[in-house]
């Protein structure tokens, strides 16, 4: 299971769009597409909506034209009903004027013969008076017992026009049977004077009723015509005998109750339209029938072009797509390649171009890469510098001229058998060379440094023969924090060459330490002869200037040192007023001293000082909770 | 931006190709579909008595969407003379025949042939004189029961009392399954009813040079088997060359109704030929739209017709057919 999930899940991935041309070509595609396929289907739905209204309104009119033929056609035969009556039956009389009225009736029947049976009168008894075309009657054709006589003489005053029947009246010897409509009507016959009543009887031709059914019956489409009269016998219908044997079903029944107009019904499975259309006089139906599998049929063209503009659209949109997106990616791949180029460690120009946005975003990443470089070129040389600071520190360490001078002073005071100060002294050293190596660390606490410090001007007020004063004014606070070694011997190294060497016993210098803030501020002040303010400027400015004294560490390499590893916003300040005196400050963060915190000082890792504040501080919030 | 271009050309091709396709099909759809093509062979295709079939065979191939032929057909004829003319059909296009076999023993042989090229329906009669044995399919009334109706209706006339009548059978062929059946369908309801065949006659009647009725013995009762025949007895009835025998038969033209509109013949049963051509061809349809149907028999409905109701409602719509 896992398996098949992972290869599934591995294929998905591999169709993943890797791309940027890619992507953007599928996302337009699958949106245009989208757009395309909503378009095409909205024009399909419209299209088939308008031709269903356009097959419908084809077939109301075709059946209003067919309706008015019929009308036109049953008009004219009620007409010659009419003119059979008033002119010929109603002018004449039987038996003396039996040759008239047959000579009226051949005129009217040879008139309309092509859609004429036959024209024939019989009396209320049912006996046949006069007929045309003149023909044998039958046997004995029960005229009374025949639909449309009883119709006639049922209701008097109305023409009836009947369903087709085969005519049951006349044998004219070609041994045939003819399917007609009967039009019939009660009239009223002069016999021997006497007005009696009769019937009139037109027989319609069926075949002229077929025939016009016929024509708008040849389509292939599926639609068809029938009309049945308002029962819902059929009259004329397609299929009729197939209806008859049960093999073909039709709503007649229903569609005879149906008023003009269009309607949805269901016959079997299939769901059509039937339009209704009543012919005037006689209540007959003529129904249109459409099958919505017509509408189908005749959308099928129109299916066939919306997916062949559809096809074609897509080709279309997929090379539109496709310049598009090279367009809008071909910047953006070459800026990327320019940028992997440059990953790769060639030097190549960063690709500027295409839209503003790419260009800015090329400019951007050059400038970036040109600070990148820069900043770079900076880090080696501050770690060069670093380096020859501590270099500096180290040689200052084993300085040999103060370490000559103290060994010389220490002989002298041996031979003077000064032993307890030559003790003092040997201690003093000690203690200064333990604190100046400190195991190769840089960082020291300010204690150990406090403690060098004060070794350092031990040694020194023995050798200028206690020439000037000392005093340590130190927060024991203080005393656990952090610093880098050996910043203070440099600066009393000064104090004493520039500052308090020349003075009579009345020099004093003041080393002080206090906390302020996150910082500890350690200052070194004397009373001597001062400086001017140029002297000031260069003091922390001029690497290059010569020692005149001293071990050779001048303050730039100890303001160096501070802000290699502290940060730049820490250093050395000084203040001096030549005759007054002068103070340095030493800046350092209040970094508590931990092992770890040394490590991370002397890596370089808190490089600026920010993350080692932040920590300390919270290490500080830590142990006031504690 | 290789494989991109790969996929580009990939999809351009496969719209092509559908495009294509697409353009081919609306083509095709727009020449009109061919329609398989059917034909008839029946003999003396313009007799009267086929006007119901073909009647029906006209409303199939409209249902069907099929086109029809009636092959027009003189007199009788033999089986080299149909196979001829339905191999001449099927040399013309035809992608199936409906065939009345002719009588004979060759005819099944033949009509078998036929069926290894094209599909062969037979209408109103099987080629084998065994309807069970036919191994064509076939369209027609249940020739033996036809022949019991008739009986029974004969039966009906007398009271169920024939004995002493003589019968006088009419018939074109003793040859084919219709007749057949039908003699013996009729014959197994009057075997014990005491009437008496006393002559049984076959072949073309009524004209100049063919056998005539009035030349046969006087007989109580004329039974014609076939349309043809009825018409004949009919004629002859009408013409009171019968010596009074009162004509029963089988028959499906407007003549044969006539004759009993006219009471020249007493009873007359009909076989739906409407439903003979309409359901042949729509077998026959049906087996060409579909390879795997094979097409089986159909059997249709007789209708007894007598003079007093010759017009029902039922029996207009049964005289419509015929009159197309």
């Amino acid at each position: 299971m896992q398996k098949v999930k992972n290869k599934y899940l591995g294929q998905l991935k591999k169709l993943q769009p890797r791309g940027m041309q890619s992507t953007i070509m599928i996302a337009f595609s699958v949106i245009s597409i989208s757009i395309m396929l909503t378009l095409g289907i909205v024009l399909y739905v419209r299209f088939s909506a308008l031709s269903r209204q356009e097959i419908i309104q084809t077939t109301e009119k075709m059946m209003e034209q067919t309706g008015e033929t019929l009308e036109d056609y049953l008009v004219s035969m009620r007409q010659i009903s009419d003119t059979v009556y008033y002119n010929v039956v109603k002018e004449g009389e039987f038996p003396d004027q039996e040759r008239e009225i047959q000579s009226g009736m051949n005129l009217l029947y040879e008139a309309n013969g092509d859609s004429l049976r036959s024209i024939a009168i019989y009396n209320s008894s049912g006996s046949l008076m006069a007929a045309e075309p003149v023909a044998q009657q039958k046997e004995d054709p029960d005229i009374t017992h025949q639909d449309w006589f009883q119709q006639a003489m049922g209701e008097l005053e109305n023409m009836h026009f009947s369903t087709p029947h085969i005519q049951n009246l006349f044998d004219d010897g070609t041994m045939r049977y003819y399917w007609v409509i009967s039009l019939s009507r009660a009239v009223e016959l002069m016999e021997n004077g006497e007005s009696r009543l009769g019937v009139l009887l037109v027989d319609m031709d069926y075949s002229s009723i077929s025939r016009m059914m016929n024509q708008i019956n040849e389509s292939n489409s599926g639609q068809y015509y029938y009309l049945c009269d308002s029962n819902g016998e059929i009259i004329y219908h397609p299929q009729q005998i197939q209806i008859r044997d049960g093999i073909v079903k039709e709503n007649n029944a229903k569609a005879a109750k149906y008023k003009d107009g269009v309607y949805d019904e269901t016959l079997g499975r299939e769901n059509r339209k039937v339009i209704a259309n009543t012919i005037s006089y006689t209540g007959w139906k003529l129904v249109g029938v459409i099958p919505y599998s017509t509408f189908t049929e005749g959308m099928l063209n129109i299916r066939y072009f919306i997916a062949m503009l559809m096809l074609l659209m897509a080709m279309m949109l997929v090379v539109i797509n496709r310049v598009v997106s090279v367009r809008i990616s071909s910047p953006i791949l070459k800026l990327n390649e320019s940028v992997k180029a440059y990953e790769a460690g060639e030097k190549p120009e960063i690709y500027i171009g295409g839209s503003l946005e790419i260009r800015h975003l090329g400019h951007s990443i050059q400038s970036s890469y040109e600070q990148i470089d820069s900043l770079m070129k900076k880090i080696v040389l501050e770690q060069n510098e670093r380096r020859k600071s501590e270099l500096d520190a180290l040689q200052s360490q084993i300085n040999p001229h103060f370490l000559y001078n103290t060994l010389e002073s220490i002989t002298w005071m041996i031979e003077g058998e000064r032993n307890d100060d030559a003790a003092f002294m040997i201690s003093q050293l000690a203690k200064l060379f333990r604190i100046s190596l400190s195991k190769g660390s840089t960082v020291i606490t300010i204690r150990d440094e406090l403690q060098h410090a004060q070794s350092y001007m031990n040694i020194q007020k023995v050798r200028y023969k206690n020439t000037f004063s000392v005093t340590f004014d130190v927060d024991p606070e203080i005393c656990s924090y952090c610093t880098v070694k050996l910043i203070l011997q440099p600066i009393l190294e000064n104090a004493i060459n520039y500052g308090v060497s020349g003075m009579d016993d009345c020099g004093e210098i003041r080393v002080k330490g206090r906390q302020e803030g996150g910082r500890v501020i350690l200052s070194v002040e004397d009373n001597g002869i001062g400086m001017s303010e140029e002297q000031v400027r260069l003091l922390l400015t001029d690497s290059n200037r010569v020692h005149k004294h001293g071990s050779g560490v001048g303050l730039v390499n100890v303001n160096n040192r501070i802000q290699l590893l502290f940060g730049k916003e820490y250093g050395l300040t000084v203040e001096s007023e030549p005759d007054e005196g002068t103070t340095i400050s030493i800046c350092i963060p209040a970094v508590p001293y931990t092992e770890e915190n040394r490590k991370i000082l002397e890596q370089g890792y808190g490089f600026g000082g920010e993350e080692m504040i932040d920590r300390e501080n919270r290490g500080n919030g830590d142990e006031e909770q504690s | 931006m290789k494989n991109n271009h790969k996929m580009f050309i990939l999809i351009e091709g496969a719209l092509a190709v559908l495009v294509l396709t697409l353009a081919g099909v609306m083509l095709s759809g727009n020449t009109s579909r061919n329609r398989d093509k059917v034909s008839v062979i029946v003999q003396d295709s313009d007799d009267n008595q086929w006007a119901a079939f073909k009647y029906g065979l006209q409303m199939a191939a409209a249902d069907q969407e099929i086109e029809m032929f009636v092959v027009g057909t003189e007199g009788v004829m033999s089986v080299e003379e149909q196979e001829s003319v339905i191999e001449q059909e099927i040399d013309n296009g035809a992608d199936a025949v409906i065939v009345q076999p002719v009588p004979g023993t060759d005819a099944e042989a033949m009509l078998k042939r036929i069926e290894n090229s094209v599909p062969v329906m037979l209408a109103g009669s099987t080629a084998s004189l065994e309807k069970e044995a036919s191994a064509l399919p076939v369209t027609e009334a249940d020739n033996y029961e036809m022949g019991k109706t008739l009986a029974e209706e004969v039966l009906k006339d007398y009271g169920g009392n024939l004995k002493g009548k003589k019968l006088g059978i009419v018939t074109q062929t003793s040859e084919s399954e219709a007749a057949v059946n039908l003699r013996n369908g009729f014959e197994s309801v009057t075997e014990d009813t005491g009437a008496v065949t006393v002559w049984a006659v076959e072949g073309s009647f009524g004209e100049e040079d063919e056998i005539s009725l009035d030349t046969l013995p006087k007989v109580d009762l004329v039974i014609a088997l076939d349309d043809n025949s009825l018409t004949a007895a009919g004629a002859g009835a009408a013409a009171n060359n019968l010596h009074g025998a009162v004509v029963y038969g089988i028959g499906n033209s407007t003549e044969a109704v006539y004759y009993v509109d006219t009471g020249c013949v007493e009873c007359l049963v009909v076989p739906d030929a409407f439903n003979v051509g309409y359901q042949s061809l729509t077998e026959v349809a049906e087996s060409l739209r579909n390879y795997f149907h094979e097409a089986g028999d159909r059997t249709v409905s007789h209708t007894v017709l007598r003079r007093d109701d010759l017009f029902s409602k039922e029996n207009q719509e049964l005289l419509f057919t015929m009159s197309q």
